[in-house]
């Protein structure tokens, strides 16, 4: 491990970030663009939650991490859709989900 | 400080506790694969310190354990860190007017999490706050280089803390953030594209796929409110 290399990879992670932070570059998102973004954080998220719960392989098809998981998510996707607040989707959902995993999986 | 940055800081930190306690384990994950692939103490340390991006460092020290040169791992960690560049682009129009050193700390603690709780709460209050973001971003900085710091020192007394199912607070936070707005036809469209397309490509694209997944349900939403409109009515 040479410290050069943890330089360099502290470098790239940051430019990633910084990039359109700097005023250096001139670029203003037009219209378009920013309705084009106002979808960013349903689409990341999801791609980030999706595969905790669900699985695919060429073989088996889609699978899932368990049926702690799957029913968990589906009552926080319950929850939040009936309007309650976020705070108590995510402790209902967690206790949900922690209480099936201790008392049946 | 203000009394409302007051509220905005401490808000900020409230809000990241579950995101925060959910990636204890792959921190502490982080710093023992960080000594077992033969980082000293300090690099371990350093590389949470500085890199600051979970998948991209065990991305990056799963290479190196392998014997991968310089090259496949910087270009790695380019990939993996990619989707930052997306959330730099929409978070520009609220930040360019602030200081350089409001700009490069908020950038420096920009991730998944800090990213999505901080979407979450300029939409509820229909305005970016400087101090919330920070706040989210620094209470995840200082849990990710703890439990980092739990991983190099007790790594090996901590194993199979990834199969505690802690993940689940990432799921239940991410749908509770996401659903609220699915009555929105180009909403639905982008959770179930960028979802199905995740959970497929991730067999073949193990670095990619969530900024690959993610662009893709971007672009369909797109297209679905430019041609139908955005509310189902």
């Amino acid at each position: 491990m040479t410290s050069w290399l943890l330089l360099s990879l502290a470098i790239i992670t940051f430019f990633n970030r910084y990039a359109f932070f700097s005023t250096t570059v001139r670029y203003t998102p037009g219209p378009g663009v920013r309705k084009f973004l106002s979808y960013s954080s349903f689409a990341v998220l999801t791609a980030i939650w999706a595969p905790l719960v669900f699985n695919f392989s060429p073989t088996e098809g889609v699978g899932t991490a368990g049926l702690d998981y799957l029913l968990a998510t589906l009552l926080a996707a319950v929850l939040t859709i009936a309007r309650v607040r976020s705070i108590l989707v995510v402790l209902l959902s967690t206790a949900c989900f922690f209480s099936l995993r201790f008392w049946f999986f | 400080m203000s009394a409302s940055n007051m509220q905005h800081l401490r808000q900020g930190i409230v809000a990241t506790i579950p995101l925060a306690v959910a990636v204890l384990p792959w921190g502490i994950l982080t710093g023992a694969l960080a000594i077992q692939t033969g980082f000293s103490f300090w690099a371990a340390q350093l590389m949470s310190l500085l890199v600051f991006a979970g998948a991209a460092q065990l991305s990056a020290m799963t290479l190196m354990a392998g014997g991968a040169g310089a090259p496949a791992v910087m270009s790695s960690v380019f990939v993996i860190s990619s989707r930052h560049l997306l959330y730099s682009i929409v978070f520009r129009q609220h930040v360019l007017q602030l200081p350089w050193r409001w700009r490069v700390a908020l950038a420096f603690v920009l991730t998944d999490e800090m990213f999505a709780i901080s979407e979450a709460h300029t939409r509820e209050h229909n305005e970016f706050s400087p101090v919330f973001a920070l706040a989210s971003g620094l209470t995840f900085y200082v849990v990710w280089n703890f439990a980092t710091l739990l991983g190099i020192v007790a790594g090996d007394a901590m194993s199979n803390l990834e199969q505690l199912g802690l993940d689940f607070a990432i799921v239940a936070t991410f749908v509770a953030m996401t659903f609220t707005d699915l009555f929105k036809r180009p909403v639905l469209v982008a959770v179930l594209v960028s979802g199905a397309l995740a959970v497929v490509l991730q067999h073949w694209l193990a670095e990619s796929y969530i900024i690959v997944a993610a662009l893709a349900g971007m672009v369909s939403a797109y297209c679905v409110d430019v041609i139908l409109g955005s509310d189902n009515d």
